[in-house]
């Protein structure tokens, strides 16, 4: 635990307090900003950021603080190392739609340059406050639109020579000679150039009165509340201009910021009252850990990375200066704030990105002066609540348009901005983009047989296939169900439906053993030690709430000591006699994939083609653990695969567990087809923002060594490519003059696509309400010599074959799978299940 | 005394922690503490750093700057802007914040009526015409409560390491005690106020006449002013821009009172409905080898509310019940709690406020909360 002495709290070394000269302890920083009317003549404009960042290059991407970290993944160019793509990427199936997105073109004037420049200072001068106002003393040979983070000048115009001196004055009376050398004339398209909109841009954002809160910028002024959840949401946008396939755009979509409007220390409380006392500090910690809090005082947001049970608001520790103050007698005397409860536990939020060359220490803070921010898991979780929240935040494809629109107007309507603007040179266009997309065809659905056409406006073939026999029904003959007295009549009655639904399918079926069962874990667990044998088939268990630690122990049960398929019900969704037809319909469906059952199945053309699955699970709990899930398919018709997680422990590389799993399932293929793949496809999920680099220079040659080290002259042909659900980018469709969802099957390679990647998007799923979201495929890697098409169809294709859904999914089915298993493994499993599962989908 | 010996001593001297330009505002800060003025302004605001310090303290209500140079005000003004906790709480009080572009020698009706002005380190930056036109501005015109202007005492010059003239080039004039000193009795005599001396930054022990580093007035109006009509004759015309302008939330309006009366009650509500389910939930557990008792439990709370007997049992007691999908819980016990109570003040605007916003029961005496969940 953490002592009383903590270094600083980072509130500490933050902007929000007055800066000390360095080099002139005397004299303040008062005076050298100036009071009265000291300063040159007036109208000048002050860089606003600049000042409180340490340059450029750290603040170009991130925010405030200046991450180095690069979201967009810039500077990753693997399009030119695909051979067949070079010339062009572009797909060509499907007809044509108009489409309009929610990018907007930054246009420069014709012949624009950044001219930038390098400052020197003889003698030289540290503070950059101090270095600021030496240069700005010669605006009238600079200008009044400037960026100057300290060492780099940003000007719109080139100065009379290459080289320029000056002469300023310090307030001291010393003469310092200043030499302002070009070092570079950039063009719009430069990635200097592009950091640098990204800058101006947040500064127009600043002048709009946005309230930053992390990556993006909110409205606070008209908050939605929502009380019976204490929560507030703000709307606001997200923003980043890039350079996209023809042109420079912005492209900006709604955000809604989740705060809640109770501290730390209410949520405490709240929580106290909730739960057995011995059990609260654990229970707290595991919910407040990893949340992002907001803290009362200045305008910043940490991360809880740890609560400090031993610590409270009388520890001292030492300030800046050396001396020793209180946390009490600190934020009194700083920010004026009372801190009333003196026995709380203090909040510690290691540092995320390092401050010039220094790490600062954590900070600690006080529960009472931090409010929540953002949904915990269990929230997340509360389907009421997320019912609540989607009622404000999900905004259907008009809506959105407009609160897009709303972002445009504000800038060409402000006039401070449009000066801004005007003065480098930069404008913006007024309306969306718009652009030809193209709509493929629906796929037919294959099942024992008979082939089914759905409605391609809904992508959903529920009700075409219901009743309709199975590839492949595995029986029920020696089946559990298990559940307590009070359930008694919701097992039989859900046993009857089984009866009635199961036939059609071509599911035979035993009647099953029941097993009444006291409604506690225990009793769950004994009750299968006994009954499981190795001759049940699956165990069907009633549950009586959606408690989680029940759900936990059973499904770790039969995963890894006992592995036997099993299916939780939770009683009360069967509670509805007019609708319990249906999910007994849809419970045996996924009983059957449990067992290795195969249910319907899409036209795949490609001959011995293997694809693979990865996504990743973070446990922020316990020990920040990751889980990566991997599925691969096991026939041509991708009804059968296999799967496998990786436990990842910290320092630990993912992808030498990747490794393993891809052995296996080779030789699992093998098994079953009796040759091994010609080809391997790599549909890598959970890639977060900026780890492009790492992927494509780390994890896909390993996979590459992976694929020869299985024999010498087997050399599959590898495609790789990373699939990204969290994109801001949104299609609209106009039929009907109306904005409204592009069909589902919709594709888009051109436009908002990156010149630098073989990338597209598709629009594979319909949604009821709200705007579909289209996902993002990066093809990082590709030896196939496919042509992006046949990637695209074959893509689209994958995302029918999801078996928990009757639908098209989001995302190819490796992927929702290796979800599913890696979300099963890290929520309630944390081992890894019995390799004797791995050929069924026992996680669904 | 050897002159290396000497300079040591003054450069220990010379080094204020905190430093200087902090002591100054914590002056204010100290003084405004004591005096709890509710209309501050700081002329000569330069980047706002006093005024940000300054919207902290919770007995201001009015805060506002002036400032000769809008650029250096724009530069952080952003500081004072709400922060999301405040719209998240909103405060007790009420807090607007204006920043104002303009010269200290003309006047502006947007500065009457203040309980304190402060002047940091701003009369030396004036030149002369400025100067002879202050007096007549600030304690003539603006005539607040209280006034603060501090200034450098050349006296101490000597003892500032590098400083051969003035202690910043656009200073006009930096003067010595005397001199301070008299130009402020003059005023205090011309504008009927009291004037003492004070300062920061304190002398070396043994050169105690040298005085302050930065000497202060502090000047207090000797009569009371009356309303509006002290200003009656004062020109209306405004000769100040805007150019900020940030109006905290509050709970003096009655938008964000009514907002935090909702969610407090609305959530109170949900944590005894809450309680309650659970505490019928586990009577069902406790009682898994008796269903008939179950029964008569719910039997119970049935019987409590049903139609004719629903008043009588909110009237008797303070108590929630349930009936059905559906709980009830008397208004008088949610006035009862004390975050509800202490926003309200009043039971009837307590009424008033939640009215319409919060399900009612048919006579008006509990709210009603739904305890269907869905099944999903």
């Amino acid at each position: 635990a953490l002592q009383g002495q903590q270094p600083l709290p980072s509130q500490q070394s933050g902007h929000a307090q007055p800066q000390q000269p360095c080099l002139l302890p005397l004299l303040s920083a008062g005076e050298l900003a100036g009071r009265g009317r000291q300063r040159g003549p007036p109208g000048a404009a002050k860089p606003e950021e600049f000042q409180i960042s340490a340059g450029f290059q750290e603040m170009s991407l991130g925010d405030r603080g200046g991450r180095r970290r690069d979201f967009h993944d810039l500077g990753v160019n693997t399009r030119q190392a695909i051979e067949h793509v070079r010339e062009s990427k572009t797909g060509s199936s499907g007809i044509m739609i108009r489409l309009s997105t929610n990018y907007f073109r930054l246009t420069s004037r014709p012949q624009w340059a950044l001219y930038q420049y390098h400052i020197d200072y003889n003698p030289q001068m540290e503070a950059r406050r101090l270095r600021s106002a030496l240069l700005f003393q010669h605006e009238e040979l600079i200008g009044r639109t400037h960026a100057f983070d300290g060492t780099i000048l940003f000007l719109p115009k080139k100065l009379g020579n290459k080289v320029t001196e000056v002469f300023s004055r310090t307030r001291n009376g010393e003469n310092v000679k200043i030499t302002i050398t070009l070092t570079n004339e950039l063009p719009p398209t430069s990635p200097t150039c592009l950091q640098f909109y990204n800058i101006i841009f947040r500064r127009l954002l600043k002048i709009m009165n946005l309230q930053q809160i992390g990556r993006n910028y909110y409205n606070p002024s008209d908050p939605i509340n929502i009380p019976n959840h204490r929560l507030m949401v703000w709307p606001g946008f997200t923003t980043s201009i890039l350079q996209y396939e023809k042109s420079i755009m912005l492209c900006t979509d709604v955000s809604h910021k989740v705060l809640r409007s109770e501290t730390v220390l209410d949520f405490m409380y709240n929580l106290y009252n909730q739960v057995e006392e011995q059990r609260f500090r654990d229970i707290c910690t595991k919910e407040l850990i990893g949340l992002i809090v907001l803290t009362k005082y200045n305008n910043k947001t940490y991360r809880v990375d740890d609560i400090d049970w031993d610590g409270n608001p009388k520890c001292t520790f030492k300030k800046a200066d050396g001396s020793e103050i209180s946390y009490i007698d600190y934020y009194k005397m700083q920010y004026n704030q009372d801190i009333t409860d003196l026995n709380q536990p203090v909040l510690v939020s290691q540092p995320r990105r390092k401050r010039g060359s220094l790490m600062p220490g954590p900070a600690v803070l006080i529960p009472e002066l931090c409010y929540l921010t953002g949904l915990t898991e269990k929230m997340r979780n509360d389907f009421n609540m997320m019912k609540d929240l989607s009622v404000h935040t999900r905004l259907t494809p008009e809506q959105r348009q407009r609160e897009v629109g709303k972002l445009i107007d504000y800038i060409q309507k402000d006039d401070s901005v449009q000066r801004e603007l005007r003065d480098w040179g930069l404008s913006f266009d007024s309306n969306l983009l718009s652009f030809t997309g193209r709509v493929v065809q629906a796929e037919k659905i294959h099942q024992a047989g008979r082939v089914f056409d759905y409605n391609p406006h809904f992508a959903d073939w529920s009700k075409e296939t219901r009743g309709a026999p199975l590839i492949n029904a595995k029986p029920l003959d020696n089946w559990l169900l298990i559940y307590t007295r009070r359930n008694y009549d919701v097992a039989n009655a859900l046993l009857q439906n089984l009866f009635k639904v199961t036939p059609s399918m071509g599911i035979r079926m035993n009647k099953a053993i029941m097993i009444e069962v006291d409604d506690r874990t225990e009793a769950y667990l004994r009750v299968l030690q006994q009954n499981v044998t190795s001759d049940t088939n699956i165990v069907v268990c009633l549950l009586s709430s959606s408690r989680k630690d029940k759900y936990d122990a059973i499904k770790k049960y039969l995963c890894t000591d006992c592995p036997i398929p099993s299916q939780c019900v939770i009683a009360r969704t069967l509670s509805k006699p007019q609708s319990i037809m249906a999910i007994a319909t849809k419970i045996a469906l996924q009983m059957n994939c449990k067992m290795g059952g195969e249910l319907w199945s899409v036209e795949i053309p490609l001959k011995q083609l293997m694809v693979v699955g990865i996504d990743c699970y973070h446990d922020t709990v316990s020990g920040k653990r990751s889980i990566a899930g991997f599925v691969a398919s096991l026939n041509q018709g991708m009804t059968r695969w296999f799967s496998r997680c990786v436990l990842q422990d910290r320092g630990q590389e993912l992808v030498d567990g990747l490794k393993a799993c891809l052995q296996t399932a080779l030789r699992d293929w093998f098994k079953w087809n009796k040759y091994l793949p010609s080809r391997v496809m790599v549909y890598r999920d959970g890639v977060g923002d900026g780890q492009l680099k790492t992927l494509v220079n780390y994890e896909v040659p390993q996979l590459l060594d992976c694929l020869k080290s299985v024999g010498k002259d087997y050399n599959p042909r590898l495609s790789v490519i990373v699939v990204k659900k969290r994109v801001s980018t949104r299609f609209f469709a106009h039929s009907g003059g109306r904005p409204q969802n592009p069909p589902p099957g919709t594709v888009v390679d051109v436009e908002v696509t990156r010149p630098e990647w073989y990338d597209f998007f598709i629009v594979s799923q319909a949604v009821k309400s709200g705007s579909v979201a289209p996902t993002h495929y990066n093809v990082i890697y590709d030896s196939s010599g496919l042509k992006p098409d046949h990637v695209q169809r074959l893509t689209y294709k994958l995302c029918h074959m999801y078996y928990n859904w009757s639908g098209v999914i989001r995302v190819p089915a490796p992927c929702q799978y290796a979800h599913k298993l890696a979300f099963l493994v890290g929520q309630s499993i944390h081992r890894e299940p019995n390799l004797s599962l791995s050929d069924r989908l026992y996680y669904l | 005394m050897d002159k290396n010996v000497q300079e040591e001593r003054f450069m220990e001297v010379v080094k204020f922690t905190p430093p200087l330009y902090k002591q100054r505002y914590q002056f204010i800060k100290d003084l405004v503490g004591k005096y709890k003025p509710k209309k501050v302004a700081d002329l000569g605001c330069a980047d706002c750093t006093l005024l940000w310090m300054l919207k902290f303290c919770s007995c201001i209500e009015v805060l506002a700057g002036l400032d000769i140079c809008e650029n250096v005000m724009k530069e952080k003004m952003h500081r004072l802007y709400p922060l999301p906790g405040d719209y998240l709480q909103p405060a007790e009080r009420s807090l607007t914040v204006t920043l104002h572009h303009g010269s200290v020698a003309h006047k502006d009706p947007c500065m009457l009526g203040f309980d304190l002005i402060t002047c940091i380190e701003l009369i030396e930056h004036l030149e002369e015409s400025e100067l002879e036109k202050f007096p007549e501005v600030v304690f003539g015109f603006m005539a607040p409560a209280m006034v603060v202007i501090s200034t450098p005492n050349s006296e101490f010059n000597p003892l500032l390491p590098g400083v051969t003239s003035f202690r910043h080039p656009d200073h006009k004039f930096e003067w010595n005690q005397a001199e301070f000193q008299s130009w402020a009795l003059n005023i205090a005599r011309c504008y009927n106020y009291s004037v003492e001396f004070t300062g920061v930054g304190p002398p070396p022990t043994g050169m105690e006449d040298v005085g302050f580093c930065t000497q202060i007035g502090v000047f207090v109006r000797k009569y009371s002013q009356t309303s509006e009509t002290a200003h009656f004759e004062k020109p209306t015309k405004a000769a100040y821009k805007t150019v900020f302008k940030a109006v905290y939330p509050s709970l003096k309006d009655e938008k964000y009172l009514q907002i935090a009366v909702v969610s407090e009650v609305v959530f109170t509500a949900e944590v005894i409905k809450r309680s309650l389910m659970d505490h019928l939930n586990s009577k069902h557990e406790e009682y898994t080898d008796g269903p008939v008792e179950i029964k008569s439990e719910f039997q119970h709370s049935k019987n409590c509310v049903s139609e004719d007997l629903e008043k009588l049992a909110v009237e008797k007691c303070m108590e929630p019940s349930v009936s059905g999908n559906v709980v009830y819980i008397p208004l008088t016990k949610i006035f009862s709690f004390p975050k509800v109570n202490q926003l309200c003040g009043t039971f009837e605007k307590f009424c008033k406020l939640i009215a319409g916003k919060v399900t009612l029961s048919s006579d008006g005496s509990a709210m009603v909360v739904n305890t269907e969940e869905e099944n999903e």
